[in-house]
């Protein structure tokens, strides 16, 4: 089937997301702009206007009832998802580089960048889900500096009050939002940069993808690499393929570093790898630029890529995706 | 009073004639008016089948000539299948025998056309392979004796 | 390359090491000197002394001492000359070993001292011979691979590995030599050697064991080129050969005398110094400094007897070998010319020679063995048009000439059996304004070099025979972008094919692929397949796989009598392909597979190889960084004789029967292996999975 192609951003994309029914689509850019899609049909429900400034990162929570997204004006910032209303901001000395909401949607996650003399930052936000929502407390519920590297993405465990993080050095820690105390770590994740962490549904096991060109299962319990794949391209990002032993992974060379004069036209590809055997099993091209984001759809019927051409392209699986069994009768658990 | 009788009378009958004329005036008129009526509706009929007559005949002329272009859209498919050596001339009798010409089954008689022999392709390119494959194997074993030989030498 | 020199000449040094004790390092040995009786004596040490000093190293005949056999009445065949110190005898010794006397004699020098330790190892003198290396491994040992396997050889990062190529289960790491600070690997025409080119030299290695075998001592190295039977070595370093005081000596080092020259030619055997040369010397080049170096600088005969370089407008200088003296002692003066090249040795040719050289050259019966060929070009002057001339060689009788007009450049193109020489010539308008390109065919096998001409109005940017065919192709482009290389710009260019068609004697056009990009013609070393390439462009990258002979049942007509239906109508495309970045296409030795890779020397994106085989489908791929080198181990002509190859062709359903089963055994042990280790690592994860589910489960619970 053809993509849906989602034209709706001047500028490159930042995050996509699917909502947890997977009708919806939430995109933002560095255009300033949040968008959401309907995910059958690749039209626009509509758009969160306010940020002022590259916005960086967006969740939204189980119910489909609020969304926040982080933003280079310094803020963090919490909408009402159906009306498009913006119900609070929160400002901060630096940018929101990544926000994440906890499984009962009752805590919000928020990594701050390192900047001018400001440490990076890991806040955690409680939020009130009574009334119109527009009643939140300004001061955050947990604050904490992360010694070392600064963080770039984080998401909560299965464990109460315990996140996830990958950093710049490409380490991956789990911290204890209360007290601020790395209770693990795992240095040599990776090599460079952790770009993305998605989590599987249970939360036992993230993937993580950086631009030492690999991405890596890890137990998140335990921190125990699992699972190594190991491209040819600086990735941004990595998601698991619910109900499919599949991972994607995208990313390429950005046209800065691209010293031999002109891009590969329309040639960056998502990759897609087996999870258990970790060998590449397909590609999808289409993007004219890096892929920066992708997600797929909680059913796993659908894939979205967010590149830095500013499309978002939408993807049904096909048939074959479903029926390929390159593993012959064994069944592999999710 | 009698001939105030006489007169009433005559008056009557004076009235009745008239009043029988004019029925009879009447009676007249509508008959040329339904008569006229009729003769209009005949002729409206006659008009209609005319135009109806026409009408069908236009759509028949229409018919045939989308059927002889579709006909000749198809020859012409066909001939440049002929052409590329796609199909060959038998194929084609068949189709016109079996009266299913049109371009939509010669495009599904190339698909499979194609099919075939991408097939024959694939078959052909794996034997050339394994010949290849082979005779270069056959040479390496038989030249292992001669080897050891130009060592010694 | 700044890092540490790993290569270890401590041996070479330690055998070459100056004794100023030993009094009898000032005396030499010759061998090789003409017998004669009492009254040629005198003239006969006259010519030597004359010989000594016209190659730089003048001796007296007081300082000769010549045994003789009284009882025959004759001189015993060699004779001792005195140095006034060790340096001069070295000198002498480098200038004078393997010089041809005469016909029938040259001379071996050697030092008197090294001739006194042979003579202690044994009583009986035996005639010294020059130090003839022997090695104990066989060298060609690669080649008796039970499984038929070729190889290969990458380069990446510091490392270099060499890799066995076969079936999916048979390809396997051969060798990972810990070399180290080399500039890049390359293997010698015959698959021999492999070499590596260090700061201080070349080393070769090879055998089983991938031992160390030979080195040359040239310091900064750059370039190197073998001679196409393995017996000599030519190298090139853009510093000029300095000799500190100190240095080693020896026939295998450079003297005084080769100080200021740059390039060396070396015997591979024995690993001596043959001869220096300049490139430098030419007056005319260096002012020209835009002129880029051209290599090969020397080109050598098919057969390893010559090797010739060119002195753009003057003249073609041939040396023989061993002695690397100029032959005849004096150079083919040709006004203007620009180059020239070798005409190769066809298999026959080969066979004839061998057969010639067995019985040898005095003997009666013996064929007559062909002479060398070389082709060479003079551009137009006043009143003069240019001109392509076919010389025989060492006969030096022009064969053929052939007059051209309106010519801007001649690029000279040898079919690899000498069968065909064609001459590309880039002609210009009369307005000099656009340039088209003329072929200029000269059928060399036929009585009076017959030349045919083939017009064409684009420009041609790359030609190449069909090796052992009559066809050819050819990449021309009337892209105005042409010549203005920029970034982004892939130039648009068609492909055609041409074939002798031997009814009419000329070359037909058999196909023409237009509106393309390739840029790059790779022929199988079998023929027949021929992959097209655009290489060395950042948007494009395809590789498209051809069949010329598809329709062809007997894959082995040669006759060339196609019916003019047919003519280019079993021209196939058997598949495209695309390997983005790619710098280098090159096809393995059997005509099996291809290789291509893309160059962390051109590039740095997405580096790496893929193995293809001969219709385009992708067998093996491998991104790695900093990668740099991928080359096929060549492999020598085979040994088979022509009547064995016949039957064996004859009797392949037998050998296809065996090879149908140990294909059929291989691929299920590929199956079962994959099979277990996906097995396992499936039990593995699920294993896992099962113990985090159980304790999110326990952890809900609680």
């Amino acid at each position: 089937m053809r993509p849906i192609l989602l034209q709706g951003h001047e500028r490159s994309l930042t995050q996509i997301k699917f909502n947890r029914d997977g009708d919806l689509l939430f995109s933002c850019s560095k255009d300033h702009v949040i968008n959401v899609w309907y995910t059958h049909n690749g039209e626009r429900l509509g758009t969160y206007d306010g940020n002022n400034g590259t916005v960086w990162t967006v969740d939204v929570d189980s119910e489909s009832l609020f969304m926040v997204s982080g933003a280079a004006d310094n803020t963090l910032r919490l909408w009402n998802v159906a009306t498009g209303k913006c119900l609070y901001t929160w400002e901060f000395p630096t940018a929101v580089k990544r926000v994440a909401f906890s499984e009962d949607d009752n805590q919000v996650v928020c990594i701050t960048e390192q900047r001018m003399g400001h440490q990076c930052a890991i806040r955690v936000f409680n939020i009130n889900r009574s009334g119109d929502g527009t009643k939140q407390s300004k001061e955050p519920a947990h604050m904490f500096n992360p010694i070392g590297s600064k963080a770039t993405v984080c998401a909560f465990t299965a464990q109460p009050n315990i996140i996830i993080t990958g950093h710049e050095s490409g380490k991956v820690s789990l911290f204890n939002v209360k007290t601020g105390e790395e209770i693990n770590n795992n240095e040599r994740a990776h090599s460079e940069v952790v770009t993305d962490l998605q989590l599987s549904p249970d939360k036992t096991y993230c993937i993580t993808s950086s631009k030492d060109k690999s991405a890596r299962i890890h137990d998140t319990k335990t921190l125990m690499v699992i699972k190594t794949f190991t491209t040819e391209t600086p990735l941004n990002s990595a998601a698991l393929a619910p109900n499919r032993p599949y991972v994607l992974l995208g990313g390429g060379q950005e046209a800065m570093q691209v010293t031999t004069t002109s891009l590969r036209q329309g040639k960056f590809e998502t990759r897609f790898w087996h999870k258990v055997f970790e060998e590449e099993v397909g590609r999808v091209k289409g993007h004219f630029g890096p892929i920066n984001t992708i997600a797929v759809h909680p059913k796993g019927t659908y894939y979205a890529s967010g590149g830095e051409d500013g499309f978002v392209r939408v993807h049904h699986f096909d048939e074959s995706y479903f029926k390929t069994e390159l593993y012959g009768d064994l069944q592999i658990e999710d | 009073d009698e001939r105030k009788a006489l007169s009433l009378r005559r008056a009557i009958v004076a009235r009745r004639r008239e009043l029988l004329s004019e029925l009879s005036v009447r009676k007249e008129k509508e008959e040329t008016s339904r008569r006229a009526e009729q003769s209009r509706k005949e002729k409206e009929e006659e008009a209609k089948k005319a135009r109806d007559e026409m009408r069908a005949k236009e759509l028949e002329r229409n018919r045939k000539e989308r059927e002889n272009i579709r006909i000749a859209e198809a020859k012409k498919y066909a001939q440049g299948l002929l052409e590329t050596g796609v199909i060959k001339s038998d194929d084609l009798e068949r189709m016109e025998k079996m009266a299913n010409f049109d371009t939509e089954n010669l495009i599904s008689l190339q698909v499979e056309q194609l099919e075939k022999e991408k097939k024959e392709m694939n078959h052909r390119l794996r034997v050339v392979s394994k010949r290849v494959d082979h005779l270069e194997r056959a040479f390496r074993k038989e030249e292992r004796p001669l080897l050891a030989q130009d060592y010694e030498r | 390359m700044s890092g540490v020199d790993s290569i270890d000449y401590s041996d070479i040094e330690a055998k070459y090491r100056v004794e100023y004790d030993d009094s009898l390092d000032n005396t030499i040995v010759v061998d090789g000197v003409p017998v004669i009786d009492k009254s040629k004596l005198d003239k006969l040490v006259t010519k030597i002394c004359k010989e000594f000093s016209k190659r730089g190293v003048p001796i007296k005949p007081d300082d000769l001492f010549m045994p003789w056999d009284d009882a025959k009445g004759k001189n015993k065949g060699y004779l001792f000359i005195d140095f006034r110190n060790e340096n001069d005898a070295n000198a002498a010794i480098t200038a004078m070993n393997n010089h041809p006397f005469d016909a029938k004699h040259t001379f071996k020098l050697n030092r008197f001292s090294d001739i006194e330790r042979y003579s202690d190892m044994n009583e009986t003198f035996v005639e010294p011979e020059t130090e003839e290396y022997t090695p104990r491994e066989h060298l060609r040992a690669w080649l008796a691979d039970p499984q038929g396997r070729d190889q290969y050889v990458i380069y990446r990062g510091e490392e270099v590995q060499i890799y066995w190529h076969g079936k999916p289960s048979q390809c396997e790491l051969a060798n990972k030599p810990q070399w180290e600070a080399f500039l890049y690997v390359a293997w010698s025409p015959l698959g021999t050697y492999i070499a590596t080119l260090h700061r201080r030299g070349v080393r070769l290695w090879g055998g089983p064991s991938w031992k160390h075998q030979q080195r040359f001592a040239h310091p900064l190295v750059k370039l190197i080129d073998f001679s196409p039977c393995e017996n000599y070595l030519v190298t090139w370093s853009n510093d000029p050969i300095v000799v500190p005081e100190g240095a080693p000596q020896g026939p295998q080092y450079f003297s005084p005398d080769d100080e200021g020259n740059n390039i060396a030619v070396w015997d591979i055997k024995s690993g001596d110094l043959l001869r220096t040369f300049s490139t430098r010397s030419d007056e005319k080049e260096a002012a020209s400094a835009t002129r880029r170096m051209v290599w090969p600088a020397l080109k050598w005969s098919p057969d390893d007897k010559f090797v010739a370089r060119v002195t753009p407008d003057q003249m073609i200088s041939v040396y023989e070998l061993p002695s690397m003296g100029l032959h005849d002692k004096k150079s083919i003066k040709i006004e203007g010319v620009v180059d020239f090249e070798w005409c190769p040795l066809s298999e026959k040719d080969r066979e004839e020679a061998e057969k010639a050289a067995n019985i040898g050259p005095g003997a009666k019966g013996g064929k007559k063995v062909p002479e060398n060929k070389l082709a060479y070009w003079t551009p137009e002057v006043v009143n003069q048009p240019a001109r392509v001339t076919l010389l025989s060689f060492p006969g030096r009788a022009i064969l053929r000439q052939k007059n051209l007009f309106n010519v801007s450049e001649c690029k000279l193109y040898w079919q690899n059996q000498g069968d065909f020489l064609c001459v590309k010539v880039d002609r210009h308008t009369k307005t000099k304004k656009s340039i088209f390109c003329n072929l200029e065919i000269f059928r060399v096998r036929e009585k009076d070099y017959p030349v045919e001409v083939v017009e064409l109005k684009d420009t041609v940017t790359d030609f190449a025979w069909e090796p052992k065919g009559e066809r050819f192709a050819i990449v021309s482009s009337s892209d105005p972008n042409l010549g203005n290389p920029g970034p982004g710009i892939t130039i648009k260019t068609d492909v055609s094919f041409y074939r002798l068609d031997h009814a009419k004697n000329d070359f037909k056009l058999l196909k023409t692929l237009s509106n393309r990009t390739s840029n790059a013609i790779r022929w199988s070393p079998r023929g027949r397949h021929v992959v097209l390439a655009t290489v060395g462009s950042s948007s494009k990258s395809e590789l498209e796989f051809w069949d010329l002979d598809f329709n062809n049942e007997d894959p082995n007509r040669r006759d060339g009598q196609v019916a003019k239906e047919d003519w280019g109508s079993s021209i196939q495309l058997l598949g495209t392909a695309d390997h983005y970045g790619v710098t280098d296409v090159e096809w393995d030795p059997s005509g099996r597979y291809l290789a291509t890779s893309a160059s962390a020397w051109t590039h740095t994106l997405e580096n790496g190889y893929a193995i293809w085989d001969f219709r385009g489908q992708e067998l093996l791929k491998q991104i790695q960084d900093r990668f740099k080198q991928f080359l096929w181990r060549p492999r020598p002509p085979t040994l088979l004789p022509k009547e064995q190859q016949k039957q064996i062709r004859k009797n392949l359903k037998e050998y296809s029967r065996v090879f149908d089963e140990e294909d059929q055994r291989e691929s299920e042990t590929v199956n079962t292996e994959l099979l277990a280790h996906r097995r396992r690592l499936v039990d593995e994860w699920n294993a896992w999975r099962v113990r985090c589910k159980k304790e999110r489960a326990e952890q809900k619970g609680q």
